[in-house]
């Protein structure tokens, strides 16, 4: 940021030597202006620095205010310029022997500031069962391919609940690049496992989660509960989406039966949406 | 989706019970008034099976209210601490003269029983999408303490699941049409013209918790309170339920509440929003004004309507109408059946109408409190669309609208 108020400060300065374009004075007050916000960026600069000082000690029942000129530089960086900058410091503290809190302060505000430059730095600690979840507060909400593809990467190599976290972040994320990788453990012999990719499959929704979950063959009250349920979201999504012929195939279905009453009764009402009736 | 539940040994149903009770006719046997009901209680066919979820401050007023009710048979309570889960079975067995009543550390269990026909939240709000929305899959019906949501994501999901399995789900401010009736009354009586705007007065928002480290009591499931929130170290004051929003309770902290902006914003938008009759919209702006009195918010309606929210020298919902002007009076909605919100709830329960604080409504109520949130912490004016449930062309806002939930818990 410095530099790039230095630089406003040279053009500046040549364009006041164009005497042609008769602006001298606003130019000398524009310096100003320029001049001032350059003390402002020193000054927090400095407190900034404080802050990152202070977040290499900072555990349970601290005070946090010592840290606010993070948090406040997190709201004020409204460029990608300024929020990388700020990025980079985060992730270069986390490299640091934080303390939990620390690292759970960090995560926090890369929510608002990370990049596809925080994913391999969190995919770390995908598989960490203490740490998992503070990579996952902040890979979840960074929109961007490069954050799916560590968490897509990730769910061949970390497992338990860890990897139940790995599964309900992409379905989260709402990406339908995702269905692949969800479908095949769809159809793995772990309960929870297929479970979670089921929820994750309905959070996605469209055709081909439809399709992969209706192919499914649970093996477990609870893989049923969540597969019909996933393939009723899907339903409305398909019909929100003007695709009523496929989302009557889900909802006929469903109306058996052997289903649940509130199921059937979900699944009438669904059939009668598709003919546009309430 | 939660975890798969296992399955809990076969609890009497009320069919079965009448089933059982038919056989015994055909010998000598006294049928008890309990099954045959009385003066103040239905029979026992005719009564709606509850448990309810979360039973302290708000939980156990909830469960006095639905225990007392002849329509309703009480059967299971479920709390994450001992001596509170322990305390409700006993007031429900005492209630009874009998120990039907059953107790439940884990939610999962109690909604696996195929006997209850309903049940009400009153856990702390990071739990209560999770809450409504597995109960919903599990065939109940939900009466769920407000604020209804910690999320903007939440909301739709809980309004999905309710649809999705026709089940009754009704959000819990009784405030919305008991204390703001005044004002409910004057706006949809037309004296005050057409309503252009109204106030609403609440606060603080919450804040990140970094109490300090405490043993964890032999009487809490620690884990299970926190659940889906991150992990975080046991103390008192984090998990308190007083009601302070200034430190001290869970409602003081972003993990698990919105603080005052949602805890009393619930109430206090939920009449506001009734008042002004939006309660089916959300709004489509939410304009962040700074001023030397404090900055405040401007929600914009598609119709037209604003609604502010702490606006400088304004009464808590101080409406602003067309002076002079008098419009043709609206019937103010209220409450089915007798009972207050609760019986509102369990009339719908028998009926399968829509509450009055349907969860639709609910949600179009807490979305305010939300927006809010997100407007004061990015400090800036936001626009949103109600359709797509997203803020328009704004990728940080919409990095807001939801927040990881810790493994293995999920909506």
């Amino acid at each position: 940021m410095l530099k790039r108020i230095d630089s406003a400060i040279e053009l500046v300065a040549n364009l006041g030597h164009c005497s042609r374009i008769g602006w001298p004075v606003v130019l000398r007050n524009l310096t100003q202006i320029i001049e001032s916000l350059r003390k402002f960026w020193n000054m927090n600069a400095a407190k900034i620095d404080e802050a990152f000082e202070a977040l290499k000690t900072f555990d349970w029942g601290n005070d946090r205010a010592p840290l606010a000129p993070i948090e406040q530089a997190a709201v004020a960086a409204k460029d990608a310029a300024a929020q990388g900058e700020l990025e980079q410091k985060l992730l270069a503290a986390l490299g640091g022997n934080l303390n939990r809190a620390g690292k759970d302060f960090v995560c926090r505000l890369l929510v608002l500031v990370g990049s596809a430059k925080t994913a391999p730095v969190l995919a770390k600690w995908l598989g960490s069962a203490e740490d998992a979840q503070l990579a996952r507060f902040a890979l979840e909400r960074i929109p961007g391919s490069e954050v799916r593809q560590v968490l897509t990467d990730a769910l061949s190599s970390v497992k338990g609940d860890q990897l139940l976290g790995v599964i309900s972040s992409l379905g989260a994320r709402f990406e339908p690049e995702s269905i692949p990788a969800l479908v095949r453990l769809l159809s793995g012999g772990d309960e929870k496992v297929a479970v979670a990719a089921a929820s994750a499959l309905g959070d996605i929704r469209g055709s081909e989660a439809a399709k992969a979950l209706a192919a499914a063959k649970p093996g477990s009250d609870a893989v049923r509960l969540a597969v019909t349920d996933a393939r009723m979201s899907c339903a409305e999504g398909l019909l929100a989406a003007g695709k009523s012929a496929e989302a009557l195939l889900i909802y006929k279905s469903l109306t058996g039966d052997e289903q649940p009453k509130h199921v059937k009764l979900g699944a009438t009402r669904g059939v009668l949406a598709c003919a546009g009736k309430k | 989706m939660t975890q798969p539940h296992q399955p809990q040994p076969h609890q009497p149903s009320r069919r079965g019970f009448i089933k059982a009770t038919g056989a015994a006719l055909a010998a000598p046997y006294v049928l008890t008034s309990s099954a045959l009901g009385n003066s103040t209680r239905a029979p026992a066919s005719e009564r709606i099976v509850m448990g309810g979820i979360g039973i302290g401050n708000m939980g156990s007023g909830d469960m006095g209210a639905f225990l007392g009710r002849g329509d309703v048979q009480y059967v299971a309570v479920c709390d994450v601490r001992t001596g509170v889960r322990d305390g409700a079975k006993n007031r429900v067995n005492e209630h009874y003269q009998n120990q039907d009543c059953q107790a439940y550390n884990d939610f999962r269990e109690l909604l696996a029983r195929t006997d209850i026909d309903a049940v009400h939240v009153a856990t702390p709000d990071h739990w209560h999408a999770i809450n409504v929305i597995e109960a919903c899959r599990h065939g109940k019906d939900v009466y769920c303490q407000k604020p209804e949501t910690r999320t903007l994501r939440e909301g739709p999901l809980m309004v999905d699941a309710a649809r999705r399995y026709a089940r009754v789900v009704s959000g819990g401010s009784q405030r919305v049409l008991e204390d703001y009736r005044g004002i409910v009354d004057a706006c949809w009586s037309g004296s005050l013209g057409t309503i252009k705007s109204i106030n609403v007065n609440v606060g603080p928002l919450s804040q990140p918790c970094y109490l300090p480290a405490e043993p964890v009591p032999a009487d809490i499931d620690w884990e299970l309170w926190l659940g889906p929130a991150l992990w975080a170290p046991y103390n008192k004051a984090r998990c308190d339920g007083n009601f302070s929003t200034g430190g001290g309770s869970w409602r003081s902290y972003i993990d698990y509440s919105g603080g005052g902006m949602t805890d009393w914003g619930a109430h206090h938008f939920g009449g506001a929003t009734f008042a002004v009759d939006v309660r089916d919209q959300q709004p489509v702006e939410v304009v962040f004004n700074q001023d030397s009195e404090g900055n405040y918010l401007s929600y914009k309606y598609a119709s037209g309507m604003t609604i502010y929210h702490n606006k400088p020298k304004t009464d808590n919902l101080k409406v602003e109408g067309t002076e002079g002007e008098k419009k043709e009076p609206k019937p103010v909605p209220s409450y089915k059946g007798e009972g207050g919100i609760y019986g509102d709830f369990i009339h719908c329960v028998k009926t399968r109408e829509k509450p009055f604080r349907d969860i639709e409504y609910a949600v179009n109520t807490i979305v305010l409190s939300h927006l809010g949130i997100i407007a004061y912490q990015l400090q800036r004016s936001l626009k949103w669309d109600p359709a797509k449930q997203e803020f328009v062309g704004d990728a940080e806002a919409n990095r807001l609208r939801d927040r990881a939930r810790r493994e293995p818990w999920t909506l």
